[in-house]
């Protein structure tokens, strides 16, 4: 299929909302088995819950993350900064590959 | 506490109508996605999503996809709000659950067929 990122950003939550959900969910299985499940659990609904995916063209995606992550894992999961952005910028290129792969767009 | 008058629930009943419809997911997930508070006046509404994960198979963009179509399809509805049931800023976290089991018999709003048959992804 060919993707732009006018009709992306128009129909991700419309049309192409079942194969963002499945690019989501593949990334979300791959950090689940190589990183701490409840730190994995507590960024796909704390902090994913309101990232934004969008298309660039030339088959790369961009995630956008809410601000301030490590406050809103506040009383969620106890993690330390630095892990944190580590997983965080993990999380974010599974995600984006997965977005690749699921868009067919590599 | 709700917010809503009498004729307050036609707009709701859409709103149900609009997530049974566009989510079906959610329903499947046995999370109910209950309306906690309809605000006409103010245009919003919050819904009670309970543990969107992708982990189930509801992935976390479920909420920005209902946020980002409700508003567009439902004029009435300006601003939606998610409750996952997560501490967002600082709540009570684990344990401080507040499910409330409902009964077979007692009807909270009318829905007479909360559970027809559930199609297959």
């Amino acid at each position: 299929m060919t993707l732009d990122p006018e009709t992306f950003e128009a129909e991700k939550y419309v049309e192409y909302f079942p194969k963002l959900q499945q690019a989501y969910k593949n990334a979300f299985s791959r950090m689940n088995e190589e990183y701490d499940s409840t730190l994995i659990h507590g960024i796909d609904q704390a902090v994913l819950n309101e990232s934004e995916p969008f298309y660039e063209g030339d088959g790369e995606f961009r995630v956008e993350l809410p601000p301030n992550p490590h406050e809103r894992l506040d009383g969620v999961v106890v993690v330390e900064e630095e892990t944190l952005d580590a997983v965080l910028s993990a999380y974010t290129e599974a995600i984006r590959a997965e977005l690749r792969r699921v868009f067919d767009v590599q | 506490m709700s917010t809503e008058s009498a004729d307050g629930d036609d707009l709701r009943d859409r709103i149900s109508n609009f997530l049974r419809r566009n989510f079906p997911q959610i329903q499947m997930h046995g999370g109910s996605a209950a309306i906690q508070d309809l605000d006409r006046e103010a245009g919003s509404v919050t819904i009670q999503l309970g543990g969107a994960c992708s982990g189930c198979g509801i992935s976390p963009m479920t909420i920005q996809a209902i946020k980002s179509r409700m508003t567009k399809e439902i004029p009435e509805i300006t601003t939606v709000h998610a409750d996952t049931g997560m501490a967002a800023g600082g709540g009570d976290g684990m344990g401080g659950g507040n499910v409330s089991p409902s009964f077979p018999g007692e009807t909270s709003g009318g829905s007479e067929d909360d559970e027809g048959p559930q199609a297959p992804f």
